[in-house]
């Protein structure tokens, strides 16, 4: 099924929002996603598929990070698949933080920055998509 | 022009140019864009390349203010023209300015489906454009290669027609109430053996995994594919979010093209939902704009039991195996 099925992600219960803020370790998880705490860079890191039924998931899991720096780093390299709703999700989470915090996308495959494009999100002051290695 | 035809001044002149030939082609339009030059109006015109470049031959100089685009990149999903449209007048209208544009979308090419959705096309921009700032827009149409019935459409899709000569309102019109009605032709049934599936919002993975399966088996590139995921789940999502909860998604693959369809019980009731995209709008509007910019075709249709979608990708034949091999041999070599 490659990537675009949701059978290889069997984290934790489904359905179930398992946050668990500022351990640093698992935020959460569902039949197709998980979300992890990371420390160095400060934030998160989301693997496996983000749609309808999960993308509430990504705001909460945001906010209840509780990362102190000014940047929020995540990385989504090990995102497999994001619908428009996990998008404007992310956007949204971007826009709710305080003025002069951003929200970095590390690792944002390259066809995900093409419906950022397409849908019209791609110019957001506080949400930018990290190009380069480690920044 | 004809003794009783009062050209429109403050509405959308939206017109058919029925030509036979390069020749009589040429007649129809190059007064057209010169007229449009000489009043100091923005003109932009969306045509094939070799008719671009006759048109460039012919006009000369008079050329530099026209704007040329290829019909064949603009408007090969016919859904994405309305949106260049858009952006044209949105650019240069105002302050009184009047705005001519030259857009031929349905030529001897194009296959049976997307002639369907090219007259959907020309019947729209009478909606698209009935408000806002007036300009002028004729739409070649080629008597002479073209189906009768193709003709007698634009009669009906243009509420204003002409050979070049005379000038006069089309007495079959449907109307602008007609253009933004419902769109409920029929779509074909599946050719071939397809694969259904019902599914809800904890079954947009399954409709993704079909589709990605389907996708590289019909050996389409990763980003061609990825895409593709991205299009049906948007238009399967809407089924969730605003189409009853639940809908039915089918795949098939044929010589020509890999198609998927959503139906659902919900209602599609803006005519030009898939292909205008305002930050206002709702959720839903921003999946079929993405489908259309997308996949190659993206057929909506309003039906008296809820709506459906269909989605093609179509498929480039494979080189012929000698000539493939014959290259290999070369780039050996």
């Amino acid at each position: 099924m490659g990537a675009y099925g949701m059978d290889r992600y069997s984290v934790g219960g489904i359905g179930n929002i398992d946050l668990v803020p500022g351990t640093g370790g698992q935020i959460y998880a569902d039949k197709q996603l998980v979300v992890l705490r990371t420390t160095s860079p400060d934030g998160l890191s989301f693997s496996g598929e983000i749609d309808a039924s999960n993308s509430h998931a990504v705001g909460t899991a945001i906010s209840s990070a509780q990362v102190s720096d000014r940047n929020i780093h995540i990385e989504v390299a090990g995102l497999l698949f994001c619908d428009i709703s996990g998008i404007r999700a992310f956007v949204s989470a971007a826009e709710a933080l305080p003025k002069g915090h951003r929200l970095l996308l590390h690792g944002l495959p390259a066809q995900l920055e093409t419906v950022i494009e397409v849908v019209g999100w791609s110019r957001m002051p506080s949400l930018v998509i990290c190009t380069c290695e480690g920044d | 022009m004809s003794a009783n035809f009062t050209p429109p001044v403050n509405e959308f002149r939206h017109e058919a140019l029925l030509y036979a030939g390069m020749a009589d082609f040429l007649a129809g339009t190059v007064p057209f864009v010169r007229g449009g030059v000489e009043a100091g109006e923005p003109v932009l015109v969306v045509e094939s390349a070799a008719k671009i470049a006759r048109l460039r031959a012919e006009l000369g100089s008079d050329t530099g203010s026209v704007v040329f685009a290829d019909m064949a990149d603009v408007g090969a999903n016919p859904a994405r023209i309305i949106p260049a449209w858009r952006d044209f007048v949105n650019q240069h209208a105002g302050d009184g300015r009047r705005l001519r544009g030259i857009g031929e979308p349905i030529w001897n090419g194009r296959s049976p489906l997307e002639l369907i959705e090219c007259q959907r096309h020309e019947s729209l921009l009478n909606t698209a454009f009935a408000t806002g700032d007036p300009w002028w827009l004729l739409c070649p149409y080629d008597t002479a290669a073209m189906d009768p019935a193709v003709i007698d459409e634009a009669r009906r899709s243009h509420p204003y027609v002409t050979d070049g000569t005379t000038f006069r309102r089309s007495n079959d019109y449907r109307g602008l109430d007609a253009c933004s009605a419902p769109f409920d032709v029929p779509l074909p049934a599946p050719g071939v053996e397809v694969r259904e599936l019902a599914f809800d919002v904890g079954h947009l993975g399954e409709v993704r995994g079909l589709v990605g399966r389907y996708a590289e088996e019909a050996g389409l590139p990763s980003l061609r594919i990825a895409n593709l995921v991205v299009a049906v789940n948007e238009v399967a999502t809407n089924s969730v979010v605003h189409g009853g909860g639940k809908g039915w998604f089918r795949i098939w693959r044929d010589a020509g093209a890999l198609s998927c369809e959503v139906r659902d019980s919900g209602r599609i009731d803006k005519p030009l939902v898939d292909r205008e995209l305002s930050a206002a709008e709702a959720y839903g509007s921003r999946g079929l704009w993405l489908a259309n910019q997308l996949c190659d075709l993206v057929q909506i249709r309003s039906l008296p039991e809820g709506s459906a979608v269909r989605l093609h990708t179509w498929l480039k034949p494979a080189p012929a195996p000698a000539a493939a091999h014959h290259r290999g041999i070369d780039s050996i070599l």
